[in-house]
């Protein structure tokens, strides 16, 4: 296999229906970025590491001297060796403990400092690729796989700890005799057979066995998002199915990986089995030949026997290890997904208007949903967006706020020093020259304020309050047994459609951009509700340039003018009166709207 | 228990290889003919088969008992969750998800981790006895200490468990952040709430962090105590047993057997240890999961043949002397002024909310000895599409014909959705999101007249429709439901659904309802300004 295969990412495209896996040498570089923000704390952990492996190896071979001690005539005084004995026992135990905090807390900073950086990746991801690879993939990456990556922090400070000791170890039989050193590695043949045969095999198999994982996590958190539903219909039986067999696909993905490891632990017992004989042989001999005492021989078989647990450590935990490596390397794939790069960060200045030129967008490939669109929204002017649903108006709307980049075309916003391409802006600076409030609204988990100064974090209670005023809120808010430290959002105070949507636009309010996009923002309430929110609608657009995708058209009628959309074209253009004079869809629509039922 | 059992045979051979090792070094290295040590490496190799056909055969057994088990907890969890609204109503979706994935794992282990316990008792167990046979004093000495040195561990159990469960907390805090903020991620980028999502997840992550420190240094006390426990086993066992070979109380081979053995109790008493570490992590989560699973599922009898709907006197909220019988195929539009009126009846509807007087009914038969839920169909309001095609998502389980979801994808105006997704390749994302708004509102209705309920509710199905649209799927509506005479309330304020009503409920501030046709309440001036669009 040449090296460029397996060096290039498995991302291409955005087009790409699962979200890259790092390879492994991405992995390493992820990992070493994170290791380079805690120097101190790694050299620490490796000196502790190994003065522990000293230690671990003093303790059986001043157990070995104790032995020939024993066995020779006279009456030796046993007192200094058992001192010694003790010492090297109180030493490993206390550094072992010391290496195994310092490593872990080592560990949990790099997971933390990982899961920071993949969560902000994750939100900065483009909605194009989000939309396509599923919220689900990504919560599982920055939930599941942080966890399991989390989780091996303590292994990995094992893991490290054993290999150390192997080391320090090997050094400890050539002090006793380097031809019992020699019979000692006889195991090293054995183990790196049964690596070899094991590893090609266990990488897909783990890796499956994350797949099937991704997939049940996507089922199951889509029946916690449905919960409403699935409780409306009593369906639990048909989605519990769904989760059974996702379940169930993980279930026999991971007892495929199981048989493969109990092979391969079988394999290391051979091993070691190889390995004392060896030793027992090789001590026969030198024994017999004179070269060494006796308590030399069980020194060394001391030696090995302890070296089963850190070998073993090692060796087993390759598939632990490959586990947390196959985390991580989901955890460092969301990273590796291309941002746009911004190029401009300058502030507005003014009046913000809109030019959007030649707007084409697919989600996929073949079927544009926008077919061309040019449309200008000057500064200080609205602009409503109506048709029939399936007309891509939403998808206009969110090309026009820079939600989404389209396929296609230019977002131009022009103020006094200019204009910008909406592309080209910082994604933390756009917010600031035009804001959205989508069709999905979300109450964020914890206190009103907290949900409301989400898009202004520095706003005093006099803002927030004077916001929830404008968009009428303020009753309500007023109402609340705790004001703005009630707790909204799942598990907490229940607001209804309506409220939901004044709490999006009063966000949008505090945050005050030049530039509006609304989409169907009345949607989610009945007409009297409705009504209410157009007003509250009005309070957020008045002196602002404004988009908004309205089916109820007394709010496209207060709109300057109207764009009307069908089949991703706009058709119509113009005020209400020169659509309704026209006589073409708007006045059907409009027709249908004032109708007396 | 064949998994607990190789499992022993397993340990109870390695706690056999030291004095193997012993014997060995003793009868075959020191001098002895060398078919002596030709048997001593013929044992060793025998040793070592039963010992790794031991720990093969519980290493699966174990561990696929333990994902077995993971897998149906698992299931019976989600089955509890998506069964009874109560289970999981206080946690956030990713919480419940955690519990869901890592906790039913966590305590599955707990097969895995007591065959651990019961190979380490064996495996000490098999240290005592060679120490008793070689002398009793040294033997009774291994025996009363070690007890103590393992009851001692014991004490940690507690102290390290609350830390694995505070840490676990705030860990599953943060991932409840994470998967939220990822899934609102749409509404967060419209208003600019990147930046501080990702400060308000880095507040989390790092008081996850610090419990995570804490944890560390707790668990680094317990290895330490463990070691030193040992350790002090090991000096203390040498220098009785080589006092006693100087004076000859035992032979040099047997002060070579003490003395391998007392270095391999560390094992077993290291494993009863982690042991103790693990069953705590395994109780934090069993703790968990065992709350979503003690809610009771009711299943009140599912009588067939029951009267209509009956609604009578009933005030609720700000809803009084509310009264109704809904007739087979009657389409029964609610109009109100006041939004929570309009909540607290599909709240009452629904069965979510009791009546503070009055009664709810089919027929004679009081609504609590029913099972509301197989004759009233609530559609939520939120429309979310479960499952990755268009057929999953209207497929409930209920109402299976074909015919009856043919008729309902007509009705609801679905056509055109079903070819916007063939040119899309069919595939339908997490929650309908390639859909626009009105699309998902109208799969949603489809899928609730294929599922053919006796009486379906339905509260503002079709506000994010056009209007043409609008009063085409309001006629399809109307005329399906009434060629299958099945009852349905539409809570709404629009005028094309509530013309093709055949009476409607109008609730005006605290009046009381009036009831009549939508033409008639069309006089009402309140009721005009009610359903004014």
């Amino acid at each position: 296999m040449s090296a460029t295969l397996v060096d290039r990412p498995v991302w291409t495209e955005c087009d790409a229906p699962v979200l890259p896996i790092a390879t492994s040498g991405q992995t390493a570089a992820g990992l070493w970025w994170a290791m380079r923000n805690h120097p101190a704390d790694c050299v620490v952990a490796l000196l502790l590491t190994l003065l522990t492996g000293v230690g671990v190896v003093a303790a059986p071979l001043f157990l070995g001297r104790l032995v020939d001690a024993v066995r020779a005539a006279g009456r030796p005084d046993l007192i200094p060796l058992l001192v010694l004995t003790a010492a090297s026992v109180v030493f490993g135990a206390v550094f072992a403990s010391l290496a195994q905090r310092a490593t872990e807390r080592l560990g949990a900073r790099i997971a933390a400092d990982l899961r920071e950086q993949v969560l902000a990746c994750a939100l900065g991801i483009e909605s194009r690729v989000l939309e396509r690879v599923g919220s689900g993939d990504i919560a599982s990456r920055v939930t599941e796989d942080v966890e399991n990556f989390v989780a091996a922090v303590p292994l990995a400070a094992t893991v490290f700890s054993a290999a150390t000791t192997i080391v320090v170890s090997a050094a400890g039989f050539a002090t006793v005799d380097w031809r019992l050193a020699v019979a000692f590695t006889v195991v090293f043949p054995v183990y790196w057979l049964s690596l070899r045969a094991y590893l090609p095999k266990a990488g897909p198999l783990y890796a499956a066995e994350r797949r099937a994982a991704a997939g049940r996590g996507q089922v199951v958190l889509e029946s916690l998002h449905g919960l409403p539903t699935v409780h409306a219909y009593d369906m639990a039986e048909p989605q519990t199915r769904r989760v059974t067999a996702a379940s169930e696909r993980t279930l026999t993905a991971a007892l495929r990986a199981q048989r493969l490891f109990i092979w391969f632990m079988k394999s290391m017992n051979a091993a070691e089995a190889l390995g004392l004989s060896a030793i027992l042989l090789a001590g026969y001999w030198l024994v017999d030949a004179g070269a060494v005492t006796v308590g030399e021989v069980t020194a060394a078989a001391l030696l090995f026997h302890r070296l089963f647990d850190p070998l073993g450590t090692v060796l087993l935990s390759f598939d632990d290890v490959q586990r947390a490596g196959a985390a991580l390397a989901r955890i460092v794939g969301v990273t590796l997904v291309p941002r746009p790069v911004p190029t401009s960060n300058r502030p507005h200045d003014g009046p913000v208007g809109i030019v959007a030129r030649g707007i084409r967008h697919s989600y996929d490939e073949g079927h544009d949903v926008v077919r061309g669109i040019d449309v200008e929204v000057p500064a200080g002017t609205s602009l409503a967006v109506v048709g029939a649903s399936g007309a891509g108006k939403t998808t206009l709307a969110g090309i026009l706020a820079g939600v989404f980049p389209s396929t296609s075309g230019r977002i131009l916003l022009v103020d006094t020093r200019g204009s910008v391409d909406i592309g080209d802006l910082d994604p933390g600076q756009v917010r600031d020259w035009i804001g959205m409030v989508s069709q999905e609204t979300h109450v964020f988990a914890g206190t009103l304020r907290d949900d409301v100064v989400f898009a202004a974090p520095d706003s005093t209670d006099e803002q927030v309050h004077a916001a929830l005023h404008a968009v009428g809120a303020g009753p309500w808010v007023v109402a609340l047994p705790d004001g703005l430290d009630t707790v909204v959002g799942t598990g907490g105070h229940a607001l209804t459609a309506a409220q939901v949507q004044q709490l999006a636009l009063a966000r949008l309010l505090l945050r005050d951009p030049p530039v509006v996009v609304l989409d169907e923002a009345t949607a989610e309430a009945g007409s009297s509700g409705a009504r209410d929110l157009e007003q509250a609608a009005a309070a957020l657009l008045a002196g602002r340039t404004a988009v908004v995708v309205a089916h109820r058209l007394t709010q496209a009628r207060a709109c300057d003018r109207i764009a009307v959309m069908a089949d991703g074209l706009v058709v119509e253009l113009g005020t209400h009166d020169q659509l309704v004079a026209q006589g073409g869809r708007y006045a059907d629509l409009w027709s249908a709207w004032s109708r007396r039922y | 228990m064949a998994g607990s059992a190789a499992s022993v045979v397993h340990q109870a051979c390695e706690a056999l290889v030291p004095l193997a090792i012993g014997l060995a070094v003793d009868h075959a290295v020191d001098g002895a003919p060398p078919v002596a040590i030709l048997i001593a490496v013929a044992a060793v190799l025998l040793l070592f088969t039963v010992l790794g056909a031991g720990g093969g055969l519980a290493s699966w057994v174990l561990s696929s008992t333990a994902l077995r088990e993971a897998h149906e907890l698992r299931v019976r969890a989600v089955g509890h969750v998506l069964v009874d609204p109560l289970a999981g109503r206080e946690r956030r979706p990713g919480e419940l998800m955690s519990i869901l994935t890592s906790d039913t794992r966590a305590t599955a282990e707990i097969v895995r981790v007591l065959a651990y316990l019961a190979s380490g008792c064996a495996g000490l167990a098999v240290a005592v006895v060679v120490l008793l046979r070689v002398d009793v004093w040294l033997g009774l000495g291994v025996v009363l200490v070690l007890p103590l040195l393992v009851l001692g561990i014991d004490r940690l159990g507690p102290w390290v468990e609350r830390k694995v469960r505070d840490s676990r907390q705030a860990g599953g805090l943060a991932a409840a952040l994470a998967a939220e903020l990822v899934h609102a991620l749409r509404p967060l980028r419209g208003f600019g709430g990147v930046p501080e999502a990702v400060q308000r997840y880095r507040r989390a992550s790092r008081q996850s962090l610090d419990t995570m420190l804490d944890t560390a240094s707790a668990s680094a006390l317990v290895t330490v105590v463990g070691q030193l426990a040992t350790g002090v086993l090991l000096v203390g066992t040498a220098a009785a047993a080589g006092t006693m070979a100087l004076s000859g109380r035992i032979t040099a081979g047997e002060f070579v057997t003490v003395v391998v053995m007392a270095s391999f109790v560390a094992e077993p008493v290291r494993r009863i240890a982690s042991s103790v570490e693990q069953i705590a992590g395994s109780r934090a989560g069993a703790a968990r999961v065992a709350a979503l699973l003690t809610t009771r599922i009711r299943r009140s009898s599912g009588a067939t043949g029951l009267g209509p709907l009956t609604v009578r006197d009933v005030a609720i909220g700000p809803v009084v002397g509310l009264e109704f019988t809904l007739a087979p195929g009657e389409v029964l539009g609610v109009a109100t002024t006041d939004p929570a009126a309009a909540d607290a009846i599909v709240a009452l509807l629904a069965g979510r909310a009791a009546p503070s007087s009055g009664s709810v009914g089919f027929g004679d038969i009081a609504v609590d000895d029913v099972d509301v839920r197989r004759h009233v169909l609530v559609e939520p309001h939120a429309a979310y599409l479960l499952g990755g095609t268009l057929d999953a998502a209207i497929d409930t389980g209920r109402g299976a014909d074909r015919g009856a979801v043919d008729r309902a994808v007509a009705a609801a105006g679905v056509v055109d959705v079903l070819e916007s997704l063939a040119r899309q390749g069919e595939a339908l994302l997490e929650g309908g999101a390639n859909l626009s708004g009105g699309q998902r509102q109208r799969v949603a209705l489809a899928r609730a007249l294929a599922a053919e309920p006796p009486v379906l509710v339905l509260r503002d199905p079709l506000t994010a429709v056009d209007a043409v649209t609008e009063d085409a799927v309001a006629r399809g509506l109307r005329s399906l439901r009434r060629k299958d005479a099945l009852g349905t309330v539409v809570v709404t304020t629009s005028p094309p659904l509530l013309s093709r009503c055949d009476r409607v409920v109008f609730l005006d501030g605290d009046g009381p309802p009036v009831v009549a046709t939508h033409a008639r309440l069309a006089e009402i001036p309140a009721y005009a300004e009610a359903v004014l669009r």
